[in-house]
């Protein structure tokens, strides 16, 4: 049986978490659009002739009466869509400003940007009424660290209590992982994978072929510390990852330009390979507003050129 | 051409090369550990600087290094030495300007000869020298001679010395040249300057022993070399006759030094005036030969073989003895015109010496009857035959006195002739009286063969030295003239004789003229000799052995344009003089029994009696290597392999490696400036 951490930080993050959730979720909420597929319950789309067979509950009475015709409605959306966020806790997370914190800030650090990302999502699409999972990978202190899609404010509950409980920590071994999440997947899911991607693209990208199979619509929220791809303000050191490996001794004002260089070649990677298995691939600088994340995320609105160049 | 070290041991330094390679190799690593979320990328951003950096810090280290390498370079004093064309050798206050004047000299070369060019440069160095400076002048070709006066220093005296050297016709002789100079110095250091061509094969090889002792001795040898652009030279490098039943032929070999062909026209000039032209084409550097065909009649003495070429005139003419071509005219005396061919002598005789009736050469005789032979004509015959004649004593006396003066007397024998009326008309010339004929076989026989020849190598027999005895074996003869007995040796010899020992041909010199019996007939009455394959040979060979000649080998010599020429005279109680070509008389001696003089040109020189026709022809040519233009060596190069440190030049290079090193490190410097403040940069963007 999970135990809850019920302490008193816990319970504070998690009244942050929803806080920033429903300011974020109003903030999107108020705007002039339309969902592409997450409507709000059944649409009308048009009409269509009656033909035998056809629910004589979708008959249109009335305009039976005006013509002497029998038509059938048809509606945009009839069926749920199970969501499912996958987020990457892993240590090169905790990086970054107030790395050093027990739990991550939720606000100004890398982890605590990723943890409010995806509480935010849950809680808007749990406000749309689709059933929400969570599956978070790596990482540590979180009571739950896989929830499938169900809807409910407990269900939603939960979720937010892993997310503020969770640390990161350990390695994501993404090729793995995503593996594993888009097996057990329902067909024709709504998949959000956030996550940093620090390891080689080649070996993590194939996976995501698990959720193509499946039809999932896919997205993939790439979570990055521009101040860390910049070398900004670092000194002369040698550097390691959390996850473990060789120290590599830098000089970051002879490997700015360089740097830079890599970065560019490893987004264009990136992105190519998310676009190549058939998802969407979402710019997450934590420089830049969560709300114009969230909106490229679920509404399909920014543009992802400009940010590729402001690494 | 090479570098060379002053102070070999500033080089041990080279240690400091380490240096550079030292502080390249010496990094520190930070100490500091920071966690970094973004490692992936720095993984791929230390494997790209890897290789930035090592381009980059190669090219630092190569500046460095070349910039401390320059240095020490300089320091040990690095020079560049390479061998200059000419000595470097001067001030010693004694100059020997040796010139060479020999034929080749004489090469034309854009409007003037060699020597000519010799001799303004020669002047001009005159006119350079210091004052004071001792000057020799030694000209030379097949000797050396001192032109100038012990110790002449009169800059004008010597020029004047140099202008006045005319150039000859003989060869080069550097070596003596270069013994003449070491001997004006007298073993004191000076300077050697000559002005020669280099041409031929071996001057400058001859003169490689004179110049390491010259070099030896302190003194140094400065050679001006002067040579045609390209060197080119047509020059008749032989002509010789060659003698055929009668008349003959000149051949003419033409060799051309240039390296263009050539179509030279070319002559021949007789003794007696005949010109006969020719055209000859004759490939660049090769030789063409030319045969040119003498008429039946020429005159004896010295020809002329001359080939048309500007550039050196000196060697385009060929000279050539001749012998007095068509002097072998054969005269038959037919003593039995018989009434079939095979029945006459002077039939088969007649093709024996014109097989083709005369249209492909040969010799046409000139047939008369025994009333005719009181023509005969020293002048104009030189061979007689007797063919059958019964009766020759009405003309014996004339034909005794023909043979004394150098004719020629054949007598074949016949049923007509009788031995006793030739015994009293030749009787002082016959090798022996003449008996009876003879039967050797029966009437239906075979007759009897000749026997191998005593002296297979006679003169006369040399037709038959290879394949044509055989011929001789198949000649068998039913009768013969028997003589009476004789003795060898001496003026009497037996060329052929029957087997059993019975003479067949026999000869006897008289005076300068010669006797030859034939002791069978020239028809078929007694011998089948007529029918063999060896009758037309052997009567061809009679009679240019008996009549190809007019005097002794002895008197046509052969010479050489500045060489002795010795002359074997029998008779020097006589009073001999030399006439040159120009009809001048040359200056000529009597040692050890012979007459000597020096020809100073070429051409025909006789040898005469005083008022007396020519007694010697000397042919006198040019020195073959002196028309050989072309170099084979180089004066400067042998010189250089005795004393090399004479041609030695060098340029010290450590000023400007000290220069190639404050360059290098200019550079370095500016490049890793230029590389902090692009790392800069980036950092501040």
């Amino acid at each position: 049986m999970t135990t809850l951490p019920w302490n008193a930080t816990v319970l504070q993050r998690v009244r942050h978490l929803h806080l920033r959730a429903r300011t974020l979720t109003d903030g999107l909420m108020l705007g002039d659009h339309a969902s592409r597929r997450i409507g709000a319950a059944v649409e009308f789309a048009d009409y269509q002739e009656y033909r035998p067979g056809a629910d004589l509950r979708s008959l249109d009475w009335r305009a039976w009466g005006r013509t002497d015709k029998l038509v059938v409605k048809r509606y945009v959306t009839e069926t749920e869509l199970p969501c499912t966020v996958v987020l990457d806790l892993s240590g090169d997370l905790s990086t970054g400003e107030a790395a050093r914190a027990r739990y991550p800030d939720l606000d100004g650090s890398k982890a605590g940007y990723a943890i409010t990302l995806t509480a935010t999502l849950l809680y808007f699409l749990q406000r749309h009424g689709e059933p929400v999972g969570l599956e978070i990978v790596a990482g540590a202190g979180m009571p739950y660290a896989s929830l499938p899609p169900r809807r409910g404010n407990n269900h939603l509950q939960r979720a937010f209590v892993a997310l503020a409980a969770a640390r990161p920590a350990g390695r994501a071994e993404l090729a793995a992982a995503l593996a594993r999440v888009g097996g057990r997947t329902r067909r024709r899911s709504w998949i959000a994978v956030v996550t940093d991607g620090m390891e080689e693209p080649e070996r993590w990208l194939p996976s995501l072929a698990a959720f193509a199979r499946r039809r999932s619509d896919l997205s993939l929220v790439h979570l990055r510390d521009p101040r860390e791809w910049r070398l900004t303000g670092l000194a002369s050191a040698r550097y390691y990852s959390p996850e473990g490996g060789d120290d590599i001794a830098v000089e970051p004002e002879g490997a700015a330009q360089a740097i830079a260089e890599v970065a560019a070649e490893y987004l264009a990677e990136v992105e190519g390979g998310v676009v190549r298995w058939g998802g969407r691939y979402v710019p997450a600088p934590t420089d830049r507003p969560m709300e114009e994340v969230l909106r490229a995320l679920v509404l399909g609105s920014a543009s992802r050129a400009p940010e590729r160049d402001r690494v | 051409m090479g570098l060379t070290v002053a102070a070999p041991l500033a080089l041990l330094a080279s240690f400091l090369l380490v240096l550079p390679v030292l502080a390249h190799l010496s990094r520190q690593v930070p100490r500091d550990r920071v966690p970094f979320g973004a490692m992936l990328l720095l993984e791929r951003v230390v494997r790209r600087l890897r290789r930035r950096r090592r381009v980059k810090d190669r090219a630092l280290l190569a500046l460095r290094l070349l910039a401390l390498l320059a240095f020490l370079l300089a320091a040990a004093g690095l020079r560049w030495t390479w061998n200059g064309a000419t000595p470097t050798f001067g001030g010693t206050g004694e100059v020997v300007l040796v010139i060479d004047r020999s034929m080749s000299m004489g090469l034309v070369d854009s409007g003037s000869t060699l020597l000519q060019r010799a001799r303004a440069d020669a002047t001009e160095v005159i006119r350079s020298l210091p004052s004071g400076t001792r000057t020799h002048v030694v000209a030379f070709d097949d000797a050396a001679s001192v032109l100038s006066p012990p110790g002449l220093a009169d800059p004008d005296v010597a020029a004047t010395l140099v202008a006045t050297i005319e150039q000859t016709g003989g060869a080069s002789d550097l070596q003596a040249a270069l013994v003449a100079a070491r001997r004006q110095l007298e073993g004191r250091p000076g300077e050697v300057i000559v002005f020669t061509d280099e041409a031929g094969p071996r001057l400058v090889a001859d003169a490689e022993g004179e110049i390491a002792r010259l070099v030896a001795s302190g003194s140094a040898l400065m050679p001006r070399p002067l040579h045609a652009d390209p060197p080119r030279n047509l020059a008749v490098t032989d002509a010789e006759y060659g003698d055929g039943v009668e008349g003959g032929q000149v051949r003419l070999r033409v060799t051309n030094f240039g390296p263009a062909a050539v179509e030279a026209r070319c002559a021949v000039t007789l003794p007696d005036g005949q010109k006969i032209s020719v055209f000859v084409d004759v490939p660049p550097e090769g030789e063409a030969e030319e045969r040119i065909t003498v008429p039946r009649e020429a005159a004896g003495g010295v020809g002329e073989a001359r080939c048309e070429d500007p550039d050196l005139p000196g060697d385009d003419a060929r000279y050539f003895h001749l012998p007095r071509v068509g002097a072998s005219r054969v005269l038959l005396v037919d003593g039995d015109p018989g009434d079939t061919p095979i029945r006459s002598e002077v039939y088969f005789l007649e093709r024996a010496l014109a097989p083709w009736g005369g249209a492909r050469g040969g010799v046409r005789p000139e047939v008369v009857s025994t009333l005719g032979a009181q023509a005969i004509d020293p002048e104009r015959h030189r061979v007689v035959f007797l063919a059958n004649v019964a009766d020759p004593r009405p003309y014996g006396p004339r034909l005794t006195d023909f043979v004394r003066r150098g004719g020629a007397l054949v007598l074949a024998m016949g049923d007509n002739l009788t031995p006793e009326r030739y015994n009293a008309a030749f009787s002082s010339i016959l090798p022996a009286q003449f008996r009876r004929a003879r039967a050797l076989a029966a009437a239906g026989e075979e007759g009897v063969p000749l026997a191998p020849p005593m002296d297979p190598v006679h003169g006369l027999l040399e037709p038959f030295s290879r394949g044509g005895r055989a011929s001789l074996a198949r000649v068998r003869t039913r009768k013969v003239m028997t003589l009476d007995p004789y003795d060898e040796g001496g003026d009497v010899s037996t060329i052929l004789s029957f087997e059993g020992g019975v003479p067949a041909l026999i000869e006897r010199r008289v005076g300068k003229g010669r006797v030859m019996v034939w002791t069978a007939t020239m028809d078929l009455g007694w011998t089948n000799l007529p029918l063999q394959t060896s009758f037309v040979p052997m009567i061809q060979r009679i009679v240019t052995w008996l009549g190809a000649e007019t005097g002794d080998q002895a008197s046509r010599v052969d010479g050489v344009v500045g060489a002795p020429v010795r002359v074997a005279l029998p008779d020097l109680a006589l009073d001999l003089q030399v006439v040159g070509p120009n009809g001048d008389v040359v200056r000529s001696r009597v040692e050890d029994g012979a007459l000597w003089f020096t020809p100073p040109a070429p051409g025909a020189y006789q040898v005469q009696p005083d008022s007396a026709p020519t007694a010697v022809w000397v042919a006198v040519n040019t020195p073959a290597q002196e028309s050989d233009v072309r170099r084979y060596g180089s004066l400067a190069a042998a010189e250089a392999a005795v004393a090399p440190h004479l041609f030695e030049r060098h340029v010290e290079l450590g000023p400007w490696l000290l220069l190639v090193c404050v360059g290098l490190l200019v550079a370095q410097a500016v490049l890793a400036v230029r590389s902090a403040q692009t790392v800069a940069a980036e950092h501040e963007a």
